[in-house]
């Protein structure tokens, strides 16, 4: 036995009768906040949440994270611009964490395992008609049966997809891929009925009696400019030509053919008739700094071989040359006419100078306001000015139109109408404060070279549509996904729990994160200092 | 025992070694360092086995290294001086109410600013209140000696042990040792068992806080274990002469004392200055008596008192004060003779390394025995001309030839 000391010696946990919390003034609090990347993507995604699953190589639980907002994991890891990386608070410490490739290596792993969504547990009786079976139009699909409600989607095409299959050239997108991710929301329930072009919306609503309306026809006219041509020199668009190399697997079209337009369509056009045999030149009135288009799909362009005439408007046309006018930007980046001009040499010139909305259905349907080439919604919940009639996707988003975007508003046009059909006016969720990179304390994350995903070699893109880029390994993927810096949220490092001089933060268990014991708290502050992601604030308390 | 000229630091080092510290923390300050250096060659070399030697990042690392590694029921070991001292001096604090036995050699020196790396008392002096015992060494066999009865000192009353040596004077001196073999030091001193220490094995806290509802009461207990140290360090002094031969250690040490009529009380290795001086006196028919003061902490009163005896004057030669008031030890001394006719007073000398020669103790005694000592404080050994040349323009005021006492320092305020 030992000889223990007056008062200063004590036996185990016997100081726990100081309840020194009382000494506080500031009190630790966990705090949920919003990763940039979450506040940034179009399609509502929580990546920051998925990521954390995928770190710890739980790729299902992550999949079924990631299609909880969005039913496209494997498409959008191919043809998302992936904004979300370019807000990636890891961008400031080396580069951001590749969200893009991590996405596609979870929706491969879904599709190579046969993962499939759970049907819902009970139906509503509700019926929902969605005309147009894009990405908007499916995304709504998938959500609403979710909810339980039946959901009929009547395309015009001869197969799903949208611009996915028909705007979005194979090398980008393979199609079993597509094929796929819209097999699983048809096992769900949702019924699709192609070639099938709605006329009359009104007429379609009363005779399948349905109870709300969504119309996500997209914008799938290309846009026309007037080139004075000569006899034999063709001038297509865009549009079809990529919907006849989709369906026909092949265009008949001529040698050197000029695409007109900077945007993404321009590149998709030009690199699809590369893989064809042609020689494309990109004719582009302005220069790379204003290009609309993808500077990742531009770059390859240029690897490929496609060139480039920037500054430039075709002013007329012959047999084998455009007439050129050279442009000059003035000092509000507008392209002015210089009146200086040239030939260049060229058998067929594509439009890709814009994508506009069909109105010939709209106009039909009476009372819906349609202004600058879409339909006006309500930014909320996404109604028409047609009471019951909802619209996503590109009908009704004449600025951005994008797939992600297409999705994401194809959701919440979802959540909209469960919340109209129960008789409810739907309101988004307010969004947690953002995560910012400043309330960070990242010396604790060490350094990480973004993953870089192999490419088709260049000399096999000129003869192939076989896709560019390739996927990542599960060891690459798990790696990528671990550079996750987890802006805002918990990722359980153990840090708060380890530094507690006080023993003041208890674990909860794997998943569960800590609490704190606020008898032993005093608030030093310490736990939010070393909390590698900010999750922890100090709160003054109430004296 | 075997006997080698060697450096006081050396020697101390070894006497250390002999011991068998398993802990020595060290963190090097002059004039300290040559102590510690010599250990950490033991360690490296073998010949101190089964000892943690650490280097540190600060005097305050090494105090908390040693109260950890007490705590943990290991004899400890570290050394520092002056500033050092006072870096550390929080957890010198904390390593005495936790009653833990450490051994640390304050090799004295003065305290800045202005900064000074000489000898004086001040630095160990300034810990007075700390709960240590403080023993000091008039010379390096002193001290060898000293340290070994500390580790057993300290283990025996359960309070931490500073041993001070005047830096440089002693620390850096070659002088002739004798130091005792290990089967003497281990006969001396057993091998250590701690009363409390922290184990896995059955957990406790050392250290815990205590609030108005005992404190009062662990400081009494404490003042206890201090007061039981008086009758400890007579003993184990005892017992440490018997095994060795050697005349070390003890709460004081009187020299000449016999129907002397003045004595001299003194702190150090002006002691032995001293006694060369006392020796030349008596040859010319004066008789002067000197009490080697080597325990400061505990204070022993009554060995004090018996030792002044009836002198009707005792000078206490101070090599640190207080500011605002007056010698450390006189007050001291004073509390002891309380109620006898005894005069008791400070000449104060030998400030940041300014020699104490035997001159400057004969002019002490010459100064008592002429009643010059007129008040209880006196700057003794002051260069009149360094002062001079500043205060005659600075100040408008000059200082007469020789000792200043106090009452003539006040006066050159109402002169300004």
């Amino acid at each position: 036995m030992m000889n223990k000391a007056f008062a200063v010696t004590l036996d185990p946990a016997t100081s726990l009768e100081n309840h020194t919390g009382s000494w506080r003034t500031l009190r630790p609090e966990n705090v949920f906040k919003l990763p940039p990347c979450n506040k940034q993507c179009p399609a509502g995604e929580n990546i920051q949440q998925w990521l954390y699953y995928a770190a710890e190589g739980n790729y299902e639980m992550a999949w079924r994270f990631l299609t909880e907002n969005n039913p496209f994991p494997a498409c959008m890891g191919r043809v998302c611009y992936h904004t979300c990386e370019g807000k990636c608070n890891r961008g400031f410490l080396d580069e951001a964490v590749g969200i893009n490739s991590v996405e596609r290596f979870l929706g491969d792993y879904a599709i190579e395992h046969k993962l499939s969504f759970k049907r819902p547990a009970k139906d509503t009786g509700k019926k929902v008609l969605i005309i147009g079976a894009g990405p908007g139009g499916l995304s709504a699909a998938y959500h609403l049966r979710r909810f339980g409600h039946s959901v009929h989607v009547l395309e015009a095409g001869a197969e799903p997809g949208g611009m996915m299959r028909y705007g979005i050239p194979v090398y980008r997108l393979p199609r079993n891929i597509l094929d796929a991710e819209i097999a699983r929301i048809t096992d769900m329930g949702v019924t699709i009925e192609c070639n099938h072009k709605v006329e009359d919306i009104e007429a379609e609503k009363k005779k399948g009696g349905y109870d709300a309306v969504i119309i996500t026809t997209g914008a799938g006219i290309s846009s026309n400019v007037d080139i004075p041509e000569g006899d034999t020199n063709h001038i297509l668009n865009a549009l079809n030509v990529l919907g006849e190399i989709e369906t026909k697997g092949n265009i008949e079209i001529a040698r050197r053919v000029a695409v007109y337009g900077g945007g993404n369509t321009a590149v998709d056009v030009a690199r699809s008739l590369r893989r064809l045999g042609a020689e494309p030149i990109i004719v582009y009135r302005r220069n790379r700094d204003k290009m609309p288009a993808n500077e990742e799909e531009m770059d390859a362009a240029i690897a490929e071989g496609i060139q480039v005439k920037w500054l430039s408007t075709i002013t007329g046309a012959t047999k084998e040359s455009l007439k050129i006018e050279k442009m000059k930007l003035d000092e509000s980046g507008y392209p002015q006419p210089t009146g200086e001009y040239e030939e260049l040499p060229a058998d067929a010139v594509v439009l890709a100078i814009g994508q506009n909305v069909d109105k010939s259905i709209l106009d039909k349907l009476q009372g819906l306001k349609v202004e600058r080439d879409a339909i006006v919604i309500d930014p909320e919940t996404n109604e028409t000015s047609v009471p019951g009639v909802f619209a996503a996707g590109d009908v009704a988003s004449a600025k951005d139109r994008t797939v992600t975007l297409a999705i994401g508003m194809g959701k919440n046009t979802a959540r909209s109408i469960h919340a109209y059909l129960r008789g409810v006016k739907y309101k988004k969720q307010p969004k947690n404060e953002d995560a910012r990179f400043e309330d960070m304390h990242p010396w604790y994350y060490t350094d990480a070279p973004k993953t870089v995903r192999p490419e088709l070699e260049l000399a096999r893109r000129t003869n192939t549509f076989d896709e560019v880029q390739y996927g990542l390994t599960e060891e690459n993927a798990i790696y990528e996904a671990r550079r996750c810096l987890s802006c805002g949220n918990c990722m359980e490092c153990d840090n708060c729990y380890g530094v507690c001089p006080d023993n003041a933060i208890r674990k909860l268990g794997a998943g569960k994160g800590y609490e704190f014991n606020y008898d032993y708290c005093k608030g030093c502050g310490v736990c939010a200092q070393e909390c590698p992601c900010g999750h922890i604030h100090m709160v003054p308390e109430k004296i | 025992m075997s006997t080698e000229q060697i450096e006081g630091s050396l020697g101390v080092a070894k006497a250390v070694s002999l011991c068998k510290p398993g802990v020595v923390c060290a963190y090097p300050i002059s004039p300290q360092t040559h102590i510690v250096e010599n250990l950490g060659k033991f360690v490296k070399s073998g010949a101190l086995k089964h000892c943690e030697y650490l280097n540190v990042e600060s005097e305050f690392a090494a105090m908390s290294v040693a109260i950890g590694s007490s705590a943990g029921g290991v004899r400890t070991y570290t050394a520092t001086a002056s500033q050092g001292l006072l870096f550390m001096a929080e957890a010198v604090y904390s390593a005495s109410g936790l009653g833990l036995p450490i051994v640390m050699t304050v090799a004295s020196r003065a305290i800045g600013g202005p900064i000074n790396i000489w000898n004086d008392h001040s630095d160990s002096l300034s810990q007075r209140d700390s709960g240590w015992l403080q023993l000091f060494c008039e010379s390096n066999q002193d001290a060898v000696d000293t340290h070994i009865m500390a580790f057993k000192i300290a283990e025996k009353v359960g309070l931490p042990v500073m041993v001070c040596m005047d830096g440089f004077v002693l620390t850096h001196a070659f002088e002739r040792l004798n130091l005792p073999s290990q089967e003497q030091v281990d006969a001396f001193l057993p091998k250590y068992e701690p009363r409390e220490f922290l184990t896995p094995k059955e957990p406790i806290s050392i250290g815990s806080m205590v609030g108005p509802e005992a404190f009062t009461e662990v400081r009494l207990l404490q003042q206890r274990k201090m007061l039981s140290s008086l009758q400890v360090i007579e003993d184990v002094t005892k017992e440490y002469r018997e095994i060795t031969g050697q005349h070390s250690g003890g709460l004081l040490d009187c020299y000449n004392c016999e129907n002397a009529d003045l004595k001299l009380i003194i702190l150090g290795s002006s002691v032995g200055t001293a006694k060369d001086e006392i020796d030349r006196l008596k040859a010319q028919g004066i008789n002067v008596g000197l009490i080697s003061l080597k325990a400061y902490r505990p204070f022993p009163y009554a060995a004090l008192k018996a030792a002044v005896g009836n002198s009707s004057q005792v000078v206490c030669v101070e090599r640190a004060f207080s500011f605002g008031a007056r010698g450390i030890i006189c007050p001291e001394v004073k509390r002891a003779l309380e109620g006898t006719s005894t005069k008791v007073c400070t000449a104060l000398a030998g400030l940041g390394g300014r020699a104490i020669y035997g001159s400057t103790i004969n002019g002490i005694v010459k100064h008592a025995l002429d009643g010059k000592f007129k008040d209880e404080f006196t700057w003794f050994d002051i260069d009149t001309k360094v002062l001079n040349s500043y205060t005659r323009n600075a100040l408008g005021i000059t200082f007469p030839e020789g000792p200043i006492a106090e009452s003539e320092l006040e006066a050159t305020l109402l002169r300004a």
